[in-house]
């Protein structure tokens, strides 16, 4: 295996070499400021994401004054473009955003690391024809994927869901498949295979707890992604709700008041920022965990 | 209005705004004539928009640089069509119409023609200037007027004016001298001259298609000299312009730039690179003034009415229409989809047309109303889809506010923004949000309100039986009344109907709201025009401090 | 042997990327023409009539299989014939051809600026890794890149060109017909600043990662064991086999850019390949998309395999294992 396409296209950030349960790698991230402050950052978000509606003033399309007006008693951070309450449609949209990106990148993980775990595990043809498959998918920035699927279908919540989904795929594929190759070669997988284990259990018990660390990272940095993408795509104009309270969509609907009523863009897009920021720091720090459990373990 | 991008390819008349308002026949006569309006006046002063700067002397020069959303890949430059909303720009600059409208929308013979006699009954005689050139320096003659009006009347070429020129016999136009046509009408046509005067009906010249070498040729005060779809037009002043040179045009070069989004055509703005912009964001119009720039807002008389087909469940139940017309809240419709940009409207079209109905009682929310009305038709917490599109600002805003509205009611009201929302299932839905530009009442009805072959009649009116199943024959009458008191009182009768039974919820009439840099200088506050007024006639009465 | 091995690597990846471009139009294919319903119907929407959805199934290719829809245009693309555009009604091509060159001068100029930085930002936080300068770059690469490309050039806007300087930079770029966008280059500074923010914090991030693997490698281990002047170990060592990595990052890079150009295009009302896709979806304008994205596939497969050859040929201890 020399130079393949492999590492084109998919650039992903860290060096990941490290073989150890996945617990023993978060425990030791989490001893890693920038760790805690990603963690704190999510889940911050997704609380507001999950909880804020209990504590919305109004309903998301609930109208309580006049267009784009600043921040009032009625309504805490302004009005935005047809008189809805913007503290309430923030804290009604997260759900939308954060919904949409985890189940995105959910289809990704379990698709990706599926191909890449049997890729790597078949060593024969089926590597090859998954694996070009998957270029082929690659050979599109996810972006274009996204606005080709819209041009047919329209901006729907499924197929944004899926064609995000399904972009992630290759990339998480290419991880899995790296990091289960090396294990699929160790003498412990053959003497498995040779006292006749079903190769299913070696792969679930054996290959793939050993891949989890890096799969991981790469769900953080996917996750980021698709938070980024889908917000992106509303940007553009191609949002799944005609009205519905979502961060992304807050932005697009908002920004032509941007100068008059900053808020009801400023807050989607520090969350948006928050959170790409928090997932981003939790990857940062397993990798970085990652590579300093390596090097303590070459220093043994 | 249309600050999104461009919902469908292929045409769409409602772009256009249609203003018109009942003319000549008003003062009971049928003769439209007069020689060119006298120099001074005309157009070379007046306040300006937004109403601050007093206007200046007109001088020469410059680069007038406009910049449009709605266009794309689509764009066309024809004298007669056009496709999406720069190609207005691009048509008012180079070519000119027979009869005009002038800032009060009173018809006059400020165009091409200096009489047109509708006093007999089946015909209408047309008299052009002598003397006028088009770009290519050749003479306008009445081979050209007939050829524009056989090129309009084409099936083949699918043009805007074909719908209201629709009594025009194109077997029956004759040559009467040079500069004389008498168009012969299949049957008899009040509403012929005011054809004549809507903007997409130029005069191009004879043998004029829009891919052959007069493609670019006509008589307006600026010849276009390259265009890209999609992207921008360039024309520069035309030497040989018929009107005085009092009268303009004044600047040097005409630039039109498409703009995909709207904020990035303000921003353009505030930052200099262009000099004036249609449909300013209604969030934008106090901050654009707030950087100095000036605002220029007409009254308008376009409209999104959201339809209820009459034949289709659960419409078909008068109650139910009635009570859907309960429960909006008009004054917040307006509020809300539009900021407040236009007035409330009262279920019925055609504001600016004299017969229109100002006295029906103006319907407002009644919620209590509503709910009794749908228990009697047993369709008390009923569920229904609202279709909507992306296609002119407000059509998904008023369809979301509606339905927030509907809740207290009962009501559960689920909005559809599909993007494809114009193709196979336009026409074919029960509940859906529509938009239209100005327009007088008769030509509306024979564009949305009439059985086949009407091609837009969201609404499937009229009913079958009951009240308002005279309305086609109301309408021929209407066609045929020559005085304009009668023709109102039936008018007012087709208004009735609409207003009682009808289909529209129609909340409010929306303004055209544009903006420009304070060194362009002219611009008029007109009522329902074209953008900009109407692009500062073709950009002929506007020029830079 | 090397050469011969360095040949038939370069024809093999020559093949598979050929192969990939063929599988590419596959998908572009299914997911744009084999729609179901009526493509003709849904493209004329308001004004369709007998006609005129005769003449566009027609040209559409509607008519036969969905088999020989697809060879018909896979055959005319080989032509260099995309089709015509159905809202322009002229050929793609001639649509395209100035906004390809307009979109590549925004890629090149963005690439220019950002891959020397992110190389040089790179390669440097890995040479002091976990010190200061790495940890305070990680940080601030990771800020920016969560923020997307739209808050960015938003932001630029406001701050350069429409409300704190007002008209200190042109707020958008308006290329005329027949103009190049070189022939204003002002205009250009902001929309290529938003580019090279949204890219090079990524680029960083890959370049820095590539630099630790090399350094960690085991011949630099060995170079610095064998007690060779830690200089001498970078100059030597290190950097002909971090190139193979920059060409890669290189190619990230520019093919990053392709994608981003489309918002911020959009941003800039840009008259470039981005601008014009989105304004395609919005349309419907199948051929034109269909084109776009070939197009834009096209690069990519390319990008990477130039990067490939290139990442071969440069490294030495990968040019031993073919």
């Amino acid at each position: 295996m020399a130079v393949t396409s492999d590492i084109a296209v998919t650039p992903e950030p860290e060096v990941i070499t490290a073989r150890r349960p996945a617990g023993a790698l978060l425990r030791s991230s989490l001893r890693l400021w920038r760790t805690r402050i990603g963690v704190a950052l999510v889940v911050l978000l997704v609380v507001v994401a999950l909880f804020g509606p209990f504590f919305a003033p109004h309903g998301p399309t609930d109208f309580v004054g006049a267009p784009n007006t600043g921040p009032s008693d009625a309504a805490r951070f302004g009005t935005d473009h047809i008189g809805q309450d913007v503290w309430s449609r923030f804290l009604w949209g997260g759900r939308e955003v954060l919904g949409m990106a985890v189940a995105a990148t959910a289809i990704g993980l379990i698709l990706g690391g599926l191909i890449g775990l049997v890729a790597a595990y078949s060593r024969n043809i089926l590597d090859d024809v998954l694996m070009r498959a998957m270029d082929v998918i690659l050979a599109f920035p996810q972006i274009m994927l996204a606005l080709v699927a819209i041009a047919t279908v329209g901006p729907k919540t499924w197929l944004l869901v899926l064609t995000v989904g399904l972009t992630t795929m290759p990339r998480v594929a290419r991880v899995a498949r790296g990091a289960a190759q090396p294990i699929v070669e160790r003498d412990f997988v053959a003497a498995a295979e040779a006292l006749g284990v079903p190769r299913l259990r070696i792969l679930v018990g054996e290959v793939m707890p050993n891949t989890l660390s890096p799969l991981l990272v790469e769900v953080n940095l996917r996750l980021t992604y698709s938070i980024g993408l889908i917000a992106g795509l509303a940007f553009l104009g191609f949002a799944p709700n005609p009205n519905g309270a979502d961060w992304g969509f807050m932005i697009q609907e908002n920004r032509l008041a941007l100068v008059q009523q900053p808020w009801g863009v400023v807050l989607p897009v520090v969350a948006i920022a928050l959170l790409t920021i928090g997932t981003g720091l939790v990857g940062d720090g397993i990798a970085r965990a990652a590579v300093g459990i390596d090097r303590s373990r070459g220093g043994e | 209005m249309v600050d999104n991008p461009n919902p469908g390819a292929g045409l769409d008349l409602d772009r256009l705004s249609l203003s018109r308002r009942e003319l000549l026949m008003g003062a009971g006569g049928v003769l439209l004539a007069g020689g060119l309006a006298a120099c001074g006046g005309s157009g070379s002063s007046g306040s300006t928009g937004g109403g601050s700067a007093p206007a200046g002397t007109p001088k020469k020069g410059g680069n007038f640089r406009l910049g449009v959303t709605g266009g794309g890949a689509g764009d066309i430059v024809d004298g007669q069509s056009i496709v999406n909303k720069p190609d207005q720009a691009r048509l008012i600059g180079s070519w000119e119409t027979l009869l005009t409208y002038d800032e009060d929308y009173v018809l006059g013979t400020d165009g091409l023609a200096e009489e047109v006699d509708s006093s007999v009954p089946g015909q209408v005689d047309v008299r052009i200037r002598s003397g006028i050139e088009f770009h290519n320096g050749k003479t306008l003659t009445a081979d050209d007027v007939i050829y524009s009006i056989n090129r309009i009347l084409d099936p083949k070429e699918g043009l805007f004016g074909a719908a209201g020129l629709g009594s025009v016999d194109p077997k029956n136009l004759k040559k009467m001298d040079a500069n004389t046509v008498r168009v012969g009408l299949k049957q008899p046509d009040s509403t012929i001259p005011d054809q004549l005067g809507q903007y997409f009906n130029g005069i191009v010249p004879d043998g004029y298609e829009r891919k052959n070498d007069l493609k670019w040729v006509g008589t307006g005060p600026y010849k276009i000299q390259s265009f890209s779809p999609g992207q921008q037009s360039v024309a520069v002043r035309n030497p040989n312009y018929w009107r005085p040179a009092s009268e303009g045009p004044w600047f040097d070069q005409v630039t039109v730039t498409d703009f995909a989004d709207a904020a990035a055509q303000v921003n353009a703005l505030l930052g200099g690179q262009i000099d004036a912009i249609t449909d300013l964001p209604f969030a934008q119009v106090d901050s654009a003034k707030s950087q100095g720039m000036e605002v220029l807002e007409g009254t308008g008389g376009g409209w999104l009415p959201i339809c209820m087909a009459i034949d289709m469940d659960p419409f078909t139940d008068v109650r139910v229409r009635q009570a859907f017309r309960l429960m909006a809240d008009r004054p917040a419709l307006l509020e809300q989809a539009l900021s407040g940009h236009g007035r409330v409207a009262n279920d019925i079209f055609a504001p600016f047309d004299p017969c229109y109905s100002s006295d029906l009682p103006q319907r407002e929310q009644d919620i209590d109303q509503a709910k009794s009305l749908l228990k009697a038709a047993g369709k008390e917490g009923m569920t229904v889809d609202l279709h909507t599109t992306n296609g002119a600002a407000g059509m998904v805003d008023s369809a979301n506010v509606f339905a927030a509205q509907c809740k207290a009611a009962g009501v559960t009201v689920n909005v559809k923004n599909d993007p494809n929302y114009y193709g196979d299932q336009y026409l074919k839905l029960a509940f859906s949000v529509d938009f239209w530009g100005t327009r007088a009442f008769l030509p509306q009805v024979s564009l949305g309100s009439l059985p086949k072959p009407c091609p837009y009649n969201e609404t499937h009116w009229p009913p079958k039986s009951g009240e308002g199943s005279d309305y086609v024959s109301l309408y021929q009458q209407a066609l045929k009344e020559t005085d304009p008191t009668k023709r109102c009182d039936i008018i007012h009768e087709m208004q009735k109907a609409e207003y009682d039974v009808g289909g529209y919820i129609i909340a409010f009439f929306n303004n055209l709201v544009d903006a420009h840099s304070p060194k362009v200088q002219g611009f008029k506050v007109s009522k329902a025009t074209l953008n900009l007024d109407t692009f500062g006639h073709g950009f002929r009465t506007i020029w830079f401090a | 042997m090397k050469l011969g091995g360095i040949a038939g690597f370069v024809v093999r990846r020559l093949l598979l990327g050929l192969l990939v471009l063929g599988l590419v139009s596959i998908v572009v294919f299914a997911a744009t023409q084999a729609l179901p319903g009526d493509p003709a119907r849904s493209i004329l929407g308001r004004t369709a009539t007998p006609a005129s959805l005769k003449a566009l199934r027609d040209q559409l290719g509607l008519g036969g299989s969905v088999l020989s829809q697809y060879f018909s245009w896979i055959g005319g693309l080989l032509h260099g014939d995309a089709g015509n555009s159905l809202a322009a009604q002229e050929p793609v091509t001639d649509l395209l051809g100035d906004k390809v060159v307009n979109s590549a001068f925004l890629v090149f100029c963005s690439g220019i600026i950002s891959i020397p930085i992110s190389v040089a930002i790179g390669s440097y936080a890995a040479l002091r890794r976990d010190r200061t300068f790495d940890v305070s770059t990680s940080i601030a690469t990771l800020v920016f890149a969560a923020l997307p490309e739209f808050v960015v050039g938003v932001s630029l806007v406001v701050i350069f060109a429409t409300t704190v300087f007002t008209g200190f930079l042109p707020a958008i770029t308006i290329i005329s017909p027949g103009a190049r966008p070189w022939n204003d280059m002002t205009a250009m500074i902001l929309p290529t600043a938003t580019l090279v923010l949204a890219v090079t914090p990524y680029v960083v991030r890959i370049m820095r990662a590539s630099m630790i693997e090399v350094l960690e490698s085991d011949y630099v281990e060995m170079a610095r064991l064998k007690g060779l002047p830690e200089r001498t170990v970078i100059v030597r060592h290190a950097l002909p086999n971090a190139l193979g990595p920059t060409f890669q990052v290189i190619a990230i890079n520019l093919a990053y850019l392709a994608g981003g150009v489309i918002v911020v295009e959009y941003v800039f009302n840009y008259a470039g390949i981005g601008g014009a896709l989105r304004d395609a979806v919005s349309t419907q304008d199948l051929p034109v998309v269909q084109a776009l994205a070939m197009l834009i596939a096209a690069v990519y497969v390319v990008l990477n395999l130039l990067a490939d050859v290139a990442t071969i040929i440069v490294t030495p201890r990968l040019r031993t294992r073919l």
